[in-house]
């Protein structure tokens, strides 16, 4: 019995030494970093991902492995690696609405703890400065250190018929009397909506609808979230005037049933040319010009969401982020910022936009690819994304968010007044903020 | 009924089998096993955590205990009092339908024998189809401007109806689709339940010059009694659980109209991650659900002894 | 009682009952077959009619992104495996429990914890056993996700083999037992004989739902061990729902299960039935 034991450690012992062994020769012919691991959700833009994963993987001869999950799964899966005590993923893709989450709980390190020489490209959008956190202060603000390098600058854009606008003579609207007023003109329902917009209730559905509005309009959600102000200013004048206009360009330009509207259905009513204007995540551009998921390819052109005369464009951000996890070895950190590095490159940035995805390097939308038809929504979406805006810089927001589904959906529903949900949504999220501390306040109820 | 010939061998234990603790223990033993190893730790952790606040700090969790606070917020959060007012309406609305169409059914196949494989196989489709493709799908037939629901309707000269969009109709198309694709699960229990009846009750029965009906009442479905019971326990706990459906269907919209506790409890468990408070709201909806089983059950037994 | 004519029209109107039902069962389900063959815009007009396409089909089996036949595998090796283990154990324990001369509060507390097990949501559940799974190394293996999936059907499992168990006359047991049979002798030739159907039923359940089970498939695998709940339900995308391709997989994942559940069913009633010696 004990002869039996000894022999088996010796085994253990003589295993481990080959293994050690075979470590020790693999750089001589394998990788010249570790390999690391990225998780990622299945999207519209991941095979463009992918694509420039394959090109860096060629270029530099270090392995990146995929996991790609479901869109509802990617959090979980994150969570679940970044609580465990040794992580899975070395690089998380993260969306802003959890990114606040990974920076406040300490799951990310910051880019230049681990190699203090990183630089973020000056020409890389840094998207509502969402790349930053600072932790003393608790804000996502520049004078953070830098947490993240973006992935996709997804923001929601102005889809219109461009035929239907060159027909009757008009420009892109730039203010929400326009879009009115053409949204009005090119209702002729059933057979077409003046406008289709995403008044469902959803995980985040009809309030990221609701934000070019509000914003556009001059309103908010919170007072100042950078000086750590979370004062509620959802029920302001402004708020009113955003919720009344989009509840009345649903009601008298746009479908009947905003209310059960949800992404899917808004795309479904533009690709079956039942719809002349939809606001909707960039992302949703190549799904236009394919023949075997569009009725009106080429038809569709882009501009920036509209605004009040004098205010700029204000679209909320639905973007990605890649941070590098806490709990990985160093070695794969430093793999992971070798990836980064390369990944916010001009050329490599170029390489995503030829492969179908969004470039987060602004050189890149002076190239002459924004010139080509295909990529038509290049200008436009250049000019929005630097007034892009981070919604929430606070890791509960969810709790915000599903407030803010209830409440709208049920005033565009008809079920309450604007003025009813807007006061009703205020106290909530004043609740709310309260629950978690933050310093916060009430405007005077609306009447 | 015989005694299997091919047991007649030596008579050695006297005794029943049922004292033969080695056998008792080995046939036990397994499940115990797996269920004590990956069950025992998610249900205490659930509990502990339903009385702690969790936060996350440097990439760990902290704790701090705080007693009954997330049971007392139950009680103010008007989203999961509307998923449970929906979770009771769907539940009962869809398990009763699923029962009864699942046993009409299997009744009537069960008395066919051409075809009988046929429609076994039809029957069974519903229930291969996973959740979320079954949300996605019902989702395109029911849709207003070009669902195949609404198409059939325009045949017969009938107005387009927003089946999910509508407050009145929403919490009714979830439940009839949950209705169509969980009656397989209720027609196979059923039909493998009708089975393995001994079949000289029947014949006794139809000797004795019974009608079909009576033959039903007071011959059949006394014996397949425990299958109903126990079929319609889990069709219940399931139906407490649904998700994916509702989530591609509705997401719990319009308003909170097809809000169900599943629904809330992802919502505060998971995206809000308030696992405190989360763990507190899964205690209660078990709580819940153990509650209207035992009622269900003691009901059945009062019913049996009258 | 009844006549010829009479039990001939009883079994057309039992035809024609059955017939309606399975119409109103099957048109979505070949309605979902369907929109595998077409493509996006036509399924998204609400045509009626269309030109057959294979490319859904195409894209799911052999595009470069798609893991299908990997993914379908490991679903087979999943719910084949995690399917026997349950069932045996299942059977076993029901046996033991209903049979044998456990006390009774060992029996009641067992069912009702199994019971209260089964009512954990899923949301919880994942992320226990991730972490448990992840501290002895099963994450992203099949034992893991097999042994996972056999517990969460064991409760249902052992409470429908309850049932079963209970069907077989006492008497049938003992005079075996008398006749000096033991254990599993009895087991296998009285017993299973008799509760073929009720194992059958209660295997093709334990299947289906490891088949199409997600949120505990979903974190304990990676893409290796991924199974076909996990790969369908990335065609509900944020921004695009690839509908057609969602449905071309569903299709594939319908059709196969369903034969190996007709095979399966005749072959373990048959099986398990040929056991007994008459």
């Amino acid at each position: 019995m004990k002869k039996e034991l000894k022999l088996s450690r010796r085994h253990v012992i003589a295993g481990m030494a080959a293994a050690t062994a075979g470590t020790a020769w693999r750089p001589v012919w394998a990788a010249s970093v570790a390999p690391i691991t990225i998780v990622i959700n299945q999207s519209p833009w991941f095979e463009s991902f992918r694509k420039t994963v394959e090109l860096y993987e060629a270029e530099s001869g270090n392995q990146v492995e995929l996991d790609v999950n479901p869109f509802a799964g990617s959090l979980e899966k994150q969570r679940n690696s970044v609580r465990a005590k040794q992580g899975q993923y070395d690089i998380l893709i993260m969306n802003s609405g959890w990114f606040t989450e990974m920076y406040a709980g300490g799951f990310v390190d910051p880019l230049t703890d681990i190699d203090p020489s990183f630089k973020l490209d000056p020409e890389i959008f840094t998207l509502g400065d969402t790349v930053y956190y600072n932790a003393d202060k608790k804000t996502v603000t520049a004078d953070g250190k830098l947490m993240s390098v973006p992935v996709s600058p997804l923001i929601p854009m102005l889809y219109y018929r461009g035929d239907l606008y060159a027909e009757a003579g008009l420009k892109a609207p730039r203010t929400f009397a326009e879009l009115e007023a053409n949204a009005r003109r090119f209702h002729e329902p059933p057979a077409r909506y003046g406008i289709v917009q995403r008044g469902a209730r959803g995980p985040h559905t009809v309030a990221y609808d609701f934000y070019p509005y509000l914003y556009g309009q001059g309103g908010g959600i919170f007072k100042d979230q950078s000086s750590g102000d979370y004062s509620v200013t959802l029920n302001s004048p402004q708020g009113r005037e955003a919720l009344e206009y989009y509840i009345r360009l649903a009601r008298e330009a746009g479908h009947p049933k905003t209310a059960a509207m949800d992404q899917a259905e808004v795309i479904q009513s533009m690709v079956t040319g039942h719809a002349a204007h939809i606001m909707m995540v960039i992302a949703a551009w190549s799904q236009m010009d394919d023949p075997n998921k569009s009725a009106i390819v080429d038809k569709v052109e882009w501009a920036p969401t509209p605004s009040m005369p004098g205010l700029p464009t204000a679209p909320g951000l639905g973007h990605w982020l890649a941070g590098i996890a806490r709990n990985v070895p160093d070695d794969r950190k430093r793999s992971a910022i070798e990836f980064l590095r390369w990944f916010q490159t001009k050329q490599a940035q170029l390489a995503t936009a030829k492969a179908g995805g969004i470039p987060v390097h602004a050189g890149v939308y002076s190239e002459p690819i924004a010139d080509e038809r295909k990529y038509r929504w290049m200008k436009p979406l250049a000019e929005a994304l630097p007034h892009a805006v981070n919604v929430y810089q606070f890791p509960e927001a969810s709790e915000v968010i599903a407030v803010l589904e209830l409440g709208l959906n049920r005033a565009i529903a008809g079920e309450i007044t604007a003025v009813d949900a807007l006061n009703g949504m205020a106290d909530e999220i004043h609740a709310v903020m309260e629950k978690y501390k933050y310093k916060t306040a009430q405007l005077e109820p609306l009447r | 009924m015989t005694v299997p010939a091919g047991l007649k061998m030596a008579r050695k234990h006297g005794a029943s089998f049922g004292d033969d603790r080695l056998w008792r223990w080995l046939t036990f033993s397994p499940a115990l096993g797996l269920m004590l190893l990956l069950s025992v730790l998610p249900l205490v952790n659930l509990l502990i955590s339903s009385f702690q606040d969790i936060s996350w700090a440097d990439g760990s969790a902290v704790r701090t205990f705080a007693g009954l606070s997330s049971y007392h917020a139950l009680a103010a959060d008007t989203l999961f009092a509307a998923g449970l007012a929906n979770t009771f309406i769907f539940a009962f609305a869809a398990v009763a339908g699923q029962m009864v169409l699942g046993l009409g059914l299997a009744l009537l196949s069960s008395k066919v024998t051409r075809g009988r494989v046929l429609y076994r196989a039809i029957f069974i489709l519903p229930i291969l189809i996973p959740g979320i493709v079954i949300g996605a799908i019902w989702k395109l037939m029911l849709n207003y401007d070009f669902g195949l629901v609404n198409q059939g309707l325009a045949l017969l000269g009938i107005m387009p109806q927003d089946w999910l969009g509508a407050p009145e109709t929403a919490l009714l198309s979830v439940i009839m689709v949950d209705i169509w694709h969980w009656t397989p699960f209720c027609f196979l229990l059923f039909l493998a339940g009708l089975e393995s009846l001994p079949q000289d009750v029947f014949e006794a029965a139809r000797i004795d010059g019974a009608s079909a009906w009576q033959e039903f009442f007071h011959v059949t479905l006394p014996l397949i009694i425990p299958t109903i019971v126990v079929t319609f326990a889990f069709r219940l706990v399931l139906a407490f659980k649904v998700f994916d459906e509702v989530y591609l269907l509705t997401s719990g919209g319009p308003g909170t109209a097809t809000e169900v506790v599943s629904f809330t409890l992802y919502q505060r468990f998971f995206t809000e991650d308030r696992i405190g408070y989360g763990s507190a709201m899964s205690i209660a909806v078990i709580f819940i659900v153990s509650l209207l089983l035992v009622i269900a059950l003691s009901a059945r037994r009062q019913a049996a002894a009258s | 009682m009844s006549g010829l004519l009479s039990a001939r029209s009883r079994a057309g109107l039992i035809h024609l009952l059955l017939a309606a039902a399975a119409v109103i069962v099957i048109i979505p389900v070949v309605w979902t077959v369907a929109a595998g063959f077409r493509t996006q815009i036509s399924l998204l007009m609400g045509e009626l009619l269309f030109t057959p396409v294979g490319s859904n089909f195409a894209e799911v089996l052999f595009s470069k992104t798609s893991d299908f036949l990997l993914n379908y595998r490991n679903s087979l090796i999943v719910g084949i495996s995690s399917t026997a283990i349950c069932i045996a154990i299942a059977t076993l324990a029901a046996w033991s429990l209903h049979r044998m001369r456990w006390p009774g509060w060992i029996v009641h507390v067992f069912l009702a914890w199994t019971l209260i097990f089964h009512m954990i949501p899923p949301v919880a559940l994942a992320g226990a056993w991730y972490t448990m799974a992840r501290a002895v190394g099963l994450d992203n293996t099949f034992t893991g996700l097999v042994l996972a999936h056999a517990t969460l059907n064991l409760p249902m499992a052992i409470w429908l083999m309850g049932v079963s168990v209970r069907d077989v006359p006492k008497e049938l047991e003992e005079a075996a037992f008398i006749d000096g049979a033991n254990m599993p002798a009895v087991l296998w030739h009285v017993v299973l004989p008799i509760i073929a159907p009720g194992i059958a039923a209660t295997a093709i359940l334990a299947f289906v739902f490891s088949w199409n089970e997600f949120a505990v498939a979903l974190t304990l695998t990676m893409k290796q061990t991924a199974t076909v709940p996990v790969a369908i339900a990335k065609f509900a995308q944020d921004f695009e729902i690839q509908y057609t391709q969602m449905a071309a997989s569903a299709a594939l994942s319908i059709l196969p299960a369903l034969v190996l559940l007709l095979i399966a069913q005749r072959y373990i009633v048959k099986g398990l039935t040929q056991g007994a010696i008459k």
